[in-house]
């Protein structure tokens, strides 16, 4: 019979079901890995829910790093970030047809194998998004000095974009809002960026506390409706009347992308 | 006329940013360079683009001229000196101001700082060197900087700005030099063609110290480019492509740019204005053939001859060089090397690299090269998997044409008018093939 390992849709959560499910040491279609949150229940089917540990995550961390090269993890990695209910599934069984090659540092070469193919198309797609999200954020200088961007993205890219910006602004304080997962990565100036879990208490003071840091994200500087102004007016110029053509410029700049952006505004 | 009234940063951002649109090159590609932890910026090989304008192009950097007051009169360019429009100039301190408080916001990716020739060449770009010494030095900008080097500006001041930008770039203008005489009469080949020799030297000595002393300053890391204008001249796209080749080979260009021609003045040297607007198809095909050079090794002789020296209105260059040599195809995926398929109509550089590995591991079939990328509509008429194509397909010209054009190709998004301008009962497009006279 086949055994599903339930998990969170988190690294550390996938990274577990992982770490059980390839102790269990049966043959590979008899393991599976599904998400809490979409969990679909099928006949035929054992479901265990997986203790999640940090210590599990590392030693699966540590197992593909070293035996499957920097290459594959990072496509692995970025393929457990994308919004899919099948990631965890596709990515136990790229690492389990890896164990069958020879050169087991090739296996994101053998696209013909389903899961392989599976963990390829998320892991491109979440790239993308991650590459078109350092793109599109904009960031607001708040009347402290903060530079703030919220983002609504569809994965979750906030550990892709951190590492651009904060080689970017170096002497920046600066903090991207998850809107959808709820987290933010935080910079200090001259300091390690950090990923933030935003507290999702139903009590009044967590309520409260939400509503006075909207509050707070909402008071810009003085400087920045100047440069809002200057950017909007300079992205209207630059466009040329004779070859004008929205269809084009949805195709490379998707419009669930706008609302963030301050051009669009 | 002058306008002596002083004008806000915000009146002047609109008048030389439009001035500056006609410029193609809005890349900021070439160089990685991470920050060194004191300033702010830094660079990615493959370009950000940070936004798209109502055109469809990409917005990447902040694209301005110092000034768009000029001596010159090209026939063709919104700023020529007999035009009446409001002119101004910016001050080195408000284009570092500008770019530093847009970077920070993650608006942009750098500046690309062109000009109009105020009083002479030497002294627009010793404006240009200072805004740029400025941004680099003082305020510790470590992002992309794209800037125009001066035609007739002396040497050492191009050197100078070649230290501190990342690309440097010499508008060709139009592809020969009689045309170059006829619309732009105050510039001269050898004035276009000097400073971009000085560049590609410039760089090959910088190469060699650098390898020398690792830490040595870079000259123009980003490489050169060039841009010209399309459909102003009467130059066929042979003409063009082979202009276009021989920059690739002996001067070491990153990229050409081409710019289908708008019309912003008028005038009896310009061709007359019809409806079709700017010739964007034609301008889609010359993108097109340039990848092609640069990317799937092949030569603008295979593409174009003088015989037949436009390209086909219906076709992509590819498909149409692969309909005029069928003999070499089908191509048996699974065994061809890497160069021939690259001249597989639907199959990309990308894809033919990922077919090449994906074949080690297994035997392809059309499913799998589907994941991988192939568009197989169109390369189903030229491949086998296994020794089987996809279905029975005869390897004739007439029939896969017909089978082509049904399929129909996927222009992008920007083609939205046929270029190519149709006839009309009062054409005077003054196209006189006999002056055409191609550069050497």
């Amino acid at each position: 019979m086949k055994t599903v390992y339930v998990c969170s849709d988190t690294v550390t959560g996938i990274f577990s079901a992982v770490y059980d499910a390839w102790r269990a040491g049966t043959k590979a279609e008899e393991r599976g890995i599904a998400l809490r949150d979409c969990l679909e229940m099928e006949l035929f089917c054992d479901y265990v829910q997986v203790e999640e540990t940090e210590r599990k995550a590392a030693a699966v961390d540590g197992m593909i790093r070293k035996n499957l090269g920097l290459f594959a993890y990072r496509n692995i990695y970025q393929a457990v970030l994308a919004a899919d209910a099948r990631k965890g599934s596709a990515v136990l069984g790229t690492l389990l047809a890896a164990r069958n090659l020879s050169d087991s540092r090739r296996i994101m070469e053998h696209l013909s194998c389903p899961d392989v193919g599976k963990v390829f198309e998320l892991s491109r797609s979440v790239g993308n998004e991650a590459h078109l999200l350092t793109e599109f954020i904009r960031f607001r200088e708040l009347e402290s000095g903060v530079m703030y961007s919220p983002i609504t993205p569809k994965s979750q890219v906030l550990t892709c974009l951190a590492p651009h910006f904060a080689d970017r602004f170096p002497l920046e304080n600066w903090m991207i809002h998850d809107k959808t997962h709820h987290a933010f990565a935080v910079h200090e100036a001259r300091k390690r960026w950090v990923i933030v879990q935003e507290e999702r208490g139903g009590t009044d003071g967590g309520c409260g506390a939400a509503g006075g840091r909207q509050e707070m994200f909402g008071q810009i500087s003085e400087k920045e409706a100047e440069y809002e102004v200057l950017w909007k007016s300079f992205c209207k110029t630059i466009a040329i009347k004779e070859r004008e053509n929205p269809v084009c410029q949805r195709g490379h700049l998707p419009l669930w992308y706008r609302p963030n952006m301050t051009e669009f505004c | 006329m002058r306008i002596q009234e002083t004008m806000t940063v915000y009146d002047k951002l609109n008048i030389l940013s439009d001035a500056a649109k006609y410029d193609v090159a809005c890349t900021s590609s070439g160089v990685d360079r991470s920050n060194d932890g004191t300033g702010m910026g830094n660079c990615k090989a493959c370009g950000i683009c940070h936004s798209f304008s109502a055109d469809g192009r990409c917005i990447s950097l902040l694209k301005i001229l110092f000034t768009n007051e000029c001596i010159y009169d090209c026939k063709y360019c919104i700023n020529r000196r007999s035009n009446d429009v409001v002119r101004t100039s910016f001050t080195p301190d408000e284009i570092c101001t500008l770019t530093m408080e847009f970077y920070r916001r993650n608006y942009i990716e750098g500046l690309f700082l062109s000009s109009g020739v105020l009083v002479s060449p030497d002294y627009t770009m010793e404006l240009l060197c200072a805004t740029l010494h400025k941004l680099r030095k003082e305020c510790n900008f470590q992002g992309y900087i794209h800037v125009k080097a001066i035609p007739g500006a002396s040497p050492e001041l191009v050197q100078k700005a070649g230290f501190l930008a990342d690309r440097m770039s010499v508008n060709l203008e139009l592809p020969t030099s009689e045309s170059l005489k006829r619309l732009a009469p105050h510039k001269t080949r050898k004035n276009i063609l000097t400073p971009m020799r000085l560049v590609q030297n410039g760089r090959q000595e910088n190469r060699q110290e650098l390898a020398l002393y690792r830490n040595a300053p870079q000259f123009v890391p980003a490489g050169q480019s060039t841009q010209m204008i399309i459909g102003a001249t009467p130059e066929s796209d042979y003409q063009i492509m082979k202009v276009t080749e021989s920059l690739y080979q002996k001067f070491e260009l990153k990229r050409v740019f081409y710019s289908a021609f708008v019309h912003v003045n008028e005038d009896s040297s310009l061709p007359a204005r019809t409806d079709g607007g700017p010739p964007l198809l034609r301008e889609h095909r010359l993108y097109q053939a340039d990848w092609l050079l640069r990317y799937y090794h092949f030569q603008a002789d295979e593409l174009l001859s003088e015989s037949s020296p436009n390209f086909n209105v219906f076709f992509d260059p590819k498909c149409n060089w692969a309909l005029k040599h069928l003999e070499q195809f089908p191509v048996e995926v699974n065994r061809a090397d890497y160069k021939l398929l690259l001249r597989v109509p639907g199959i990309g550089y990308r894809s033919a690299e990922r077919i090449v590995k994906a074949r080690r591991h297994a035997a392809l079939d059309f499913d799998d090269l589907k994941k991988i990328g192939v568009v197989l509509k169109r390369a189903l008429y030229f491949i086998t998997c296994r020794g089987r194509m996809m279905y029975p397909t005869k390897i004739e010209e007439d029939y896969i044409t017909r089978n082509l054009l049904n399929v129909g190709e996927r222009l992008p998004m920007n083609v939205v008018n046929m270029g190519y301008e149709q006839l009309s009962l009062f054409d005077d497009v003054r196209f006189d093939s006999d002056k055409v006279v191609q550069m050497g």
